[in-house]
């Protein structure tokens, strides 16, 4: 592989994830490749991440799509977090948005101060976009630096569509047929696709997105997967979109923990999405059917349609002249809606190795495996996070989850919090200390000690701090304008 | 920020007439900063008795000195000659950790610090007998005497060795040159506002110097924070328990000169040698709890490279600080406010940074208000209290056992700020850094590595390198650096270069 150019590339699968990789090739090597989209219509697309993560925007700025077009083609809402209810224990809830906590470090770290002063109230109202999810508001001014970070709520089939329209202007080929035949090369690469119709499209590089069926990386190169299911039980998904009720949208994810599996519920324009995410070894399927059902608060739009899965990732992702993108590569349950964020991972890498002005080496393959397993292992343990601090007992999944045994690097950052008070990152986690702080926080876990240091400042000085800055973020969220208000207004902004 | 100004407290009157006590390095860098940055908004007079002379703190210095002469557009090749300066990479510990061992602290890097891809923590996980200063460019400059000015590709932080005394006199015509006013009479007495305040000093010829502002720099006589307002003093020295020093130089001996200070473990406290261009600093600093001024002062001259120059002198100090820096209109700056022992070449530097914070609360572009004074101490305080802790590490992790001096910082229990840091180092393999440090996670380090202090467990996150590409990687870089610092030129031609 060594040297070698990849002048054809040919994207297997129009999902979003084929889309969007085309899309991100077609504008970033500008003419340098062919880029080639085989999608099987009949096949049909799963709409995976209808709520997603911040890095969702810099993807459409990188591509250069206007956010109201993508809103209005989508329609998308506003996203600051997602609201965890009856994680803790039933009856208990809390925020995860992408917002900051004042200090982590040192003396004035806000959270030790916050526990140091004995405050009562919770930690969320120290941090701006969790009081604006409270109150239903959205602000897009954010004064001069970002304070917070928000994502959307989107149809991912529409956003497909949109990208279709998109790479297509730019020059991606659109061949539609169903691929019956995977044909290799010598070295164990892929040479060509047959179709049923008997085209045979050649390229030089294959870029796997052919979903949960991964046909090249999965069926054709028979690479290994690994099974991350130990530790993320859930194996099936019942969705189901519901009416619209209501002028008012919350802005941000809602995921409700159920007696084997947990339930979203995320607002578009037109029509609020619904699902349950369960363990078919701790319920069966028609339990978590209706436990949907009942959970719908608006008329059903459709039957509700069955996912299956298995949670973990290929031992790698790119193989000689095959690299998997999106679920033909691996998937994590969508509890922190990381699918298309980890779509987004693997094009951006992707696009660093073929646009680096160098030929491919040997290497390249090996560090963007490399990384991409790592990313996944952080999502997982981050993901792990959200279950294994469960207070409830009252399911087979949650004492499960509550005593298995975790992957080392999780228990080794967990007991760094809880002995010594210090959020530990890695490289790769897509989720920086403040959102491990948000799950530690709303899971009531805290440690038993923190760093010296925060008895440096008067208790009375930090509370007057602590009071002060709470303050200071209701009074500017009381200002902000509803969610649907800022999201009409942009809607409807002509220019 | 949890501490946000308290805007219901009393605003500060202005600060017109600003006058320095004292002419040493600490009096002659503030009035220089003060007429550099305030342009003429306020007058700055510095009253000096010569009779009283000067102690030249801090002839070896850390980083942070570079940006102090260039914020006043000092050349360096001109500092340089002024001052008999050469260049410091860092410094060299000589039996510390036991006697025939040593190492280096230069101020360069250690390569990724974070994650996966910890330098050290693969260096330890591959079992390298080399140590790991091979994997610093600096360090390993030191070792070989060589000297090159950074560039982008070998980034790191230098500093100087210089004459003191010279760079207050220096100092002295650039800022009397700008405008400041150089006023030479002994101070006989202090003149109080009714508010606690310093309304003005007295002269010894009966001339009276008033003034809205005044900067404590008379040393550790401490004349105005110390003497007149008698703000009480936070002592270090049961964790820092050298009080002395001996001090002389000696001819230079030979053309070459270390890039670094060195400092040498002794049985009552340490020994520091600093190269000049025209002579070499000795010294000996020393606990007279531990060790006889005489027997001290024996070791000193046994150790010195060349001829004595002058008989040495005999310096006694108590390391800590004063609880506040700022008081009313009196700031503390240098040895007035607080004195940690040299081991880090530190002095100079905690003078800059009392000059830092004057500045910044004098060029806010509004009137000063009594809650920032807090800040200022708060800052301040703290700021002593973590280079206190990074030099007590230096002491706390040695294996000698043999003489009182090393028995008692090897028992002695630690501020709880070290202690922390110390078992998230010991326990997790984390550099944990706390706010107002001057001492980096590289730094930190540096101590560790060198006193061969290491995790005792291993983050899990490394075991995701493959051995292989680890191994390859640390190869890679020490030969890369070898190789580059092997075109270097020695640190005495380069010198001599920019000298001109």
């Amino acid at each position: 592989m060594s040297g070698q150019k990849f002048d054809r590339i040919v994207v297997v699968g129009g999902g979003a994830a084929g889309w969007m990789t085309a899309t991100a090739l077609a504008t970033g090597l500008q003419g340098r490749a062919s880029v080639e989209v085989v999608e099987s219509e009949d096949i049909g697309i799963i709409g995976v991440g209808e709520a997603t993560f911040p890095s969702i925007r810099d993807f459409n700025r990188l591509v250069g799509i206007d956010e109201r077009d993508f809103l209005r083609a989508t329609n998308g809402a506003y996203k600051l977090g997602a609201r965890f209810r009856d994680w803790l224990e039933p009856g208990k809830d809390y925020f995860h948005t992408f917002g900051e906590f004042g200090n982590l470090n040192g003396s004035q770290t806000l959270w030790a101060q916050h526990r140091r002063t004995g405050q009562t109230e919770p930690l969320g109202l120290q941090c701006l976009p969790t009081v604006m999810a409270m109150h239903g508001r959205f602000d897009l001014q954010q004064g001069g630096r970002e304070e917070f970070k928000f994502a959307y709520h989107f149809d991912a089939v529409q956003y497909a569509a949109f990208l279709r329209k998109l790479a297509m202007q730019r020059g991606a080929r659109h061949t539609q047929g169903r691929i019956v035949e995977v044909l290799r090369c010598a070295d164990g690469g892929v040479a060509a696709v047959q179709l049923d119709d008997g085209r045979r499209i050649e390229g030089d590089l294959f870029v796997d997105c052919s979903g949960f069926r991964s046909l090249l990386l999965g069926d054709a190169l028979g690479e290994p997967f690994v099974d991350f299911s130990h530790w993320l039980p859930v194996d099936r998904a019942w969705a189901c979109p519901c009416e619209r009720v209501g002028e008012e949208l919350t802005p941000y994810t809602q995921s409700t923990a159920l007696e084997g599996g947990w339930a979203w519920r995320i607002p578009l324009q037109n029509r609020t999405g619904h699902g349950h995410v369960f363990a078919s070894r701790f319920i069966d399927e028609d339990r978590a059917r209706e436990q949907l059902m009942t959970r719908l608060d608006g008329k059903p739009l459709a039957e509700p349609r069955l996912l299956s899965f298995t949670t973990g990732h290929r031992e790698r992702f790119w193989i000689r002249n095959v690299v998997g993108i999106g679920l033909s590569a691996g998937f994590l349950e969508p509890l922190e809606s990381t699918s298309i964020y980890l779509i987004q991972d693997g094009i951006l890498r992707l696009m660093s190795v073929l646009t680096a002005g160098r030929p491919l080496n040997e290497a390249d393959p090996a560090l963007f495996n490399e990384l991409l397993v790592r990313r996944f292992a952080r999502v997982r343990d981050f993901i792990i996070l959200h279950y294994h601090l469960t207070r409830r007992r009252d399911s087979e999944l949650w004492r499960h989850v509550a005593a298995m045994e975790l992957p080392e690097t999780l228990a080794f950052r967990m007991e760094m919090w809880r002995r010594f008070g210090l959020l530990h990152e890695y490289d790769e986690d897509p989720f920086y200390a403040p959102s491990w702080l948000a799950i530690y926080a709303g899971m009531d876990y805290w440690p038993e000690r923190y760093d010296p240091v925060c008895g440096e400042i008067p208790a009375e000085r930090a509370q007057q701090g602590l009071q002060w800055r709470r303050d200071g973020i209701a009074a500017r969220v009381e200002r902000m304008p509803q969610h649907h208000q800022v999201l009409q207004k942009v809607l409807e902004n002509k220019t | 920020m949890l501490t946000d100004l308290d805007w219901s407290l009393p605003m500060l009157q202005k600060f017109d007439r600003i006058v320095v006590v004292g002419g040493g390095s600490a009096g002659w860098m503030t009035a220089a900063a003060l007429v550099s940055g305030l342009k003429g908004r306020a007058t700055v007079e510095v009253v000096e008795s010569e009779e009283i002379g000067i102690i030249g703190v801090g002839e070896a210095t850390f980083p942070s000195i570079r940006e102090f002469n260039q914020l006043l557009g000092i050349d360096e090749a001109e500092f340089l000659r002024a001052t008999h300066g050469s260049y410091k990479l860092g410094i060299r510990f000589n039996d510390w950790l036991e006697v025939g061992q040593d190492y280096f602290h230069t101020f360069g890097h250690f390569g990724n610090l974070f994650g996966s891809q910890t330098l050290w923590a693969q260096h330890r996980r591959m079992a390298q007998a080399r140590p790991l200063g091979e994997q610093c460019v600096p360090t390993v400059m030191a070792m070989k005497g060589r000297f090159v000015l950074p560039d982008e590709q070998s980034q790191f932080k230098y500093a100087y060795h210089f004459d003191a005394v010279q760079y207050a006199a220096f100092l002295r015509a650039f800022a009397t040159r700008r405008g400041a006013r150089h006023t030479q009479g002994r101070i006989v007495e202090v003149v109080r506002r009714a508010d606690g305040g310093v309304a003005a000093v007295q002269l010894d010829d009966g001339r009276r110097i008033e003034g809205d502002l005044f900067v404590d720099c008379s040393g550790f006589r401490s004349l105005l924070l110390g003497d007149a307002l008698g703000e009480p003093f936070v002592d270090f020295s049961h964790w820092l328990p050298v009080d002395s020093a001996w001090a002389c130089p000696c001819e230079r001996v030979g053309e070459e000169l270390t890039p670094y200070t060195q400092s040498t473990a002794l049985e009552g406290g340490w020994a520091w040698r600093i190269p000049l261009q025209n002579r070499t600093g000795h010294g000996h600093v020393f606990a007279s709890r531990f060790i006889d001024e005489d027997r001290a002062r024996e070791q000193l001259m046994v150790r010195l490279d060349g001829e004595p120059l002058v008989e040495p002198r005999l310096l006694r100090f108590t390391t800590g600080h004063r609880e506040r820096f700022w008081v009313s209109n009196v700031v503390g700056i240098g040895l007035s406010a607080g004195f940690l022992e040299p081991l880090e070449s530190t002095s100079i530097y905690l003078i800059q940074d009392g000059i830092t914070r004057l500045m910044a609360a004098l060029t806010a572009g509004r009137p000063l208000h009594e809650d920032e004074l807090a800040l200022v101490n708060d800052g301040s305080a703290r700021r002593f209290a973590r280079i206190r802790d990074f030099i007590i590490l230096h002491y706390c992790l040695t294996r000698r056992r043999d003489s009182e001096l090393w028995r008692h910082v090897a028992t002695m229990e630690l501020p709880d700020t070290l202690a922390y840091k110390l078992a998230l180092w010991r326990e997790f393999g984390v550099l944990h850094m706390q706010d107002e440090e001057s001492f980096d996670a590289t730094s930190w380090l540096a101590i560790h590595a060198g006193m061969a202090h290491w995790p005792e467990r291993r983050d899990p996150v490394f075991a995701e390198v493959a051995p292989e590409r680890a191994a390859q990687v640390l190869q890679g870089r020490r030969a890369a650096i070898a190789a580059s610092v092997e075109r270097m030129p020695q640190h005495h031609r380069m010198l001599q270069k920019v000298l001109g």
